[in-house]
């Protein structure tokens, strides 16, 4: 060992192990370690029922249920004697029964009887997964079990309030999660990918401000004086109108992206409002580190229970997140198709965001791997 | 994706001239490198315990007509007179010297017109020109190139150079012809839509616009390669004051951003040479001006000195603090 204040000998090996510390810190990719210690989302809740149902998430194949109570439980989609995928099993009282040979597991995993074996052998258990519903969803802990704090899942009230109408949708996506935060938080691309939804000309120019806090990264914007974006003027009939905006995106987590955006109508025609709130919620969820499962809402405090806003925001989300879909899915395929030798990303200023959040991505991805 | 950087080795060191040597690289794994396109550079990150450094290479390439591909990239060096990147490349240089090489860049390059092409290299800019010159006379194009230099003897590859083209090279030996080249009679005589290539100190490249620009000739007709524009030799030493009050000192050689990686501050960049602006950092204060040497920045921002591009910018001398 070389003691830290001993003189280094400067040669050759000395000048190349020195190199790697002149990076300032590396961002996550496609190929980065999935973090695992987190709240992700697993299903919806009104998924999740007395019927078992299985979804691959971090690599895992998991089983869901719920007991008798109710409560939702996530288990290894694998009986641990033959592999029999337990989803093809039954639930009987709170217990999940292997359609092979019969092992009943109990919620906590263990198994409660053997019909072949007179006793249970003590190591006959499955993996559980931390489990938890809040609003219309159901998140899951796939990391270190002794890490799952309930009080991290992320607080999306919205969601569950009696004063936002929501509307829904989901895909799955054959791309990586670093991908979609990074097209979560880069408004740039919206006036070429998005130009009939979410992007307008004068958007382009509205000023930016990003900044990290912890391991969150949030941009906002202004944009005074100008038209609204079809996606939002249209639904509250205001597109004849110059308003103004303020808009914030977050990275809440590698589970969540939220964005708040508010229009400001300084001249509001008679009995309608003068703010218009919008909040917007992705939450995804890695299958692998080639492909996600994906859930939007639009939320909004305005004609919450107006069945035709619902639909006209139903189509316009579901339009714009294709076209981020189908973007995303194209350079997924690129990235691992093409061979060309030495190909790497050129960065610019407008992509900070971006990579604030895939530094904050690499950086938790490599702390699971010690 | 597969990493920027890649490890590479010395193969062999020539010295050229009393200060330029010529220094090829091959892949650590012995995977032959590609062929580059004439006019493209190559990122060099080495160092050792007395300084780390980033810089920019020309990829010279075969330097004869029938020479086959080679497997090696050729960069050539010039000694500056303090302790810099290219001083610490001369002291320490050998074969097997390791250093971390990026991919081949090429931003200069020659357009894929067929018009006629007038290259001007200056000193060392030789190294972007030779490269293009050969690839002009292999497929045939219209070509002339002047290379200027103090004296023919600190000259390289002026033999290459006219072994290459012969009459189609001007060299232009200051010493013995007593000044600089006029460009603007040089460009008067060249055939209608030309385009000019200029790689070596900033005094020619501008030189070389202005005259253009003399001549009516659309801007995009003068390509140009800026190396080193990170650094002037009358730099002083200054001093960055992080947001914790960390004060971290930046030596000539070294850019703010090198100095703030070393020290472990969080810090974003790509090209290294003030046109991507990511690195681009607010300025709490400043002592003296700020000598704005990126291409992101606007005039207005640039007098200012509310921003600064920490890969090739500092302050003249003193303190600088910043939002970091």
């Amino acid at each position: 060992m070389t003691h830290a204040s001993q003189a280094i000998p400067l040669n050759d090996e000395a000048i190349f192990d020195a190199m790697p510390m002149e990076e300032g810190g590396q961002f996550a990719n496609h190929a980065t370690p999935l973090i695992r210690n987190c709240w992700y989302v697993c299903a919806r809740r009104d998924e999740v029922g007395r019927t078992p149902i299985s979804r691959r998430l971090l690599d895992t194949d998991v089983v869901m249920y719920r007991t008798q109570s109710g409560q939702p439980v996530a288990m290894h989609n694998r009986c641990p004697h033959r592999a029999f995928p337990l989803v093809k099993g039954r639930v009987e009282g709170d217990r999940l029964v292997c359609g092979y040979h019969g092992m009943e597991f109990e919620p906590d995993g263990l198994c409660a009887h053997l019909p072949a074996v007179s006793h249970v052998p003590a190591n006959a258990c499955v993996q559980t997964y931390p489990i938890a519903d809040r609003g219309p969803l159901t998140w899951i802990w796939m990391g270190d079990p002794n890490l799952a704090d309930e009080a991290l899942i992320p607080e999306l009230p919205w969601l569950a309030s009696s004063e936002w109408g929501t509307v829904t949708g989901d895909f799955h996506i054959k791309a990586d999660y670093v991908s979609m935060h990074e097209n979560l938080i880069d408004q740039t691309h919206f006036p070429f990918l998005h130009p009939g939804t979410v992007g307008t000309p004068e958007y382009a120019r509205a000023s930016m401000e990003a900044s990290t806090e912890g391991n969150q990264v949030a941009i906002t914007r202004r944009l005074d004086n100008a038209p609204p974006p079809g996606i939002y003027g249209k639904p509250a009939d205001i597109m004849h109108k110059n308003v103004d905006r303020t808009s914030e995106a977050r990275f809440a987590s590698p589970a969540v992206h939220t964005a708040h955006a508010k229009i400001f109508d300084t001249q509001p025609d008679p009995g309608k409002p003068s703010v218009y709130g919008y909040y917007i919620t992705h939450c995804f969820t890695p299958e692998s580190n080639h492909s996600i499962h994906y859930w939007w809402f639009n939320s909004r405090d305005y004609r919450i229970d107006d069945t035709d806003t619902d639909d006209f925001l139903r189509d316009a989300s579901t339009q714009a997140y294709y076209e981020d879909v189908e973007a995303l899915e194209w350079i997924m395929d690129v990235v691992l198709s093409d061979k060309e030798a030495q190909q790497f990303e050129l960065s610019f200023a407008p992509d900070k965001p971006g990579l604030m959040a895939r530094r904050i991505m690499h950086r938790l991805a490599m702390a699971e791997r010690g | 994706m597969p990493d920027k950087y890649k490890t590479a080795v010395v193969l062999e060191r020539r010295e050229l001239t009393d200060h330029i040597s010529e220094i090829t690289l091959g892949l650590a794994d012995d995977s032959p490198l590609p062929a580059s396109r004439a006019g493209a550079h190559v990122e060099l990150r080495f160092g050792g315990n007395d300084g780390r450094f980033l810089r920019h290479y020309s990829l010279i390439g075969p330097l004869g007509q029938a020479d086959d591909h080679e497997a090696f990239w050729r960069i050539a060096v010039q000694r500056e007179n303090r302790r810099r990147g290219s001083d610490y490349i001369h002291r320490h240089f050998s074969a097997g010297t390791n250093v971390l090489i990026s991919p081949a860049l090429s931003p200069f390059r020659l357009s894929s017109d067929d018009g006629p092409v007038l290259l001007i290299a200056g000193g060392i800019g030789i190294t972007a020109i030779l490269p293009m010159l050969r690839a002009c006379v292999m497929r045939r194009r219209d070509v002339h190139m002047l290379y200027v230099g103090r004296n023919r003897e600190a000259m390289a590859y002026v033999e290459e150079a006219e072994a290459l083209a012969g009459d189609a090279v001007t060299v232009h030996d200051a010493t013995a012809l007593g000044g600089r080249p006029n460009l603007d009679t040089l460009l008067a005589q060249q055939p209608t839509n030309t385009t000019a290539y200029v790689c070596g100190p900033p005094a020619l490249i501008d030189g070389t616009r202005q005259a253009a620009q003399r001549l009516g000739w659309a801007p995009e007709r003068v390509r140009h390669e800026i190396f080193n524009a990170a650094h002037k030799a009358e730099d002083h030493a200054v001093t960055v004051q992080t947001r914790s009050g960390t004060q971290i000192p930046v030596s000539p050689g070294h850019t703010l951003l090198e100095a703030l990686e070393a020290a472990g501050a969080e810090t974003f960049s790509d090209c290294r040479r003030g046109e991507c602006g990511l690195c681009i950092t607010s300025v709490s204060s400043v002592d003296t001006d700020i000598d704005h040497r990126d291409r992101f920045l606007t005039p207005d921002q640039k007098r200012s000195n509310r921003q600064i591009a920490l890969c090739c910018s500092r302050p003249r001398s003193g303190s600088i603090a910043l939002d970091i």
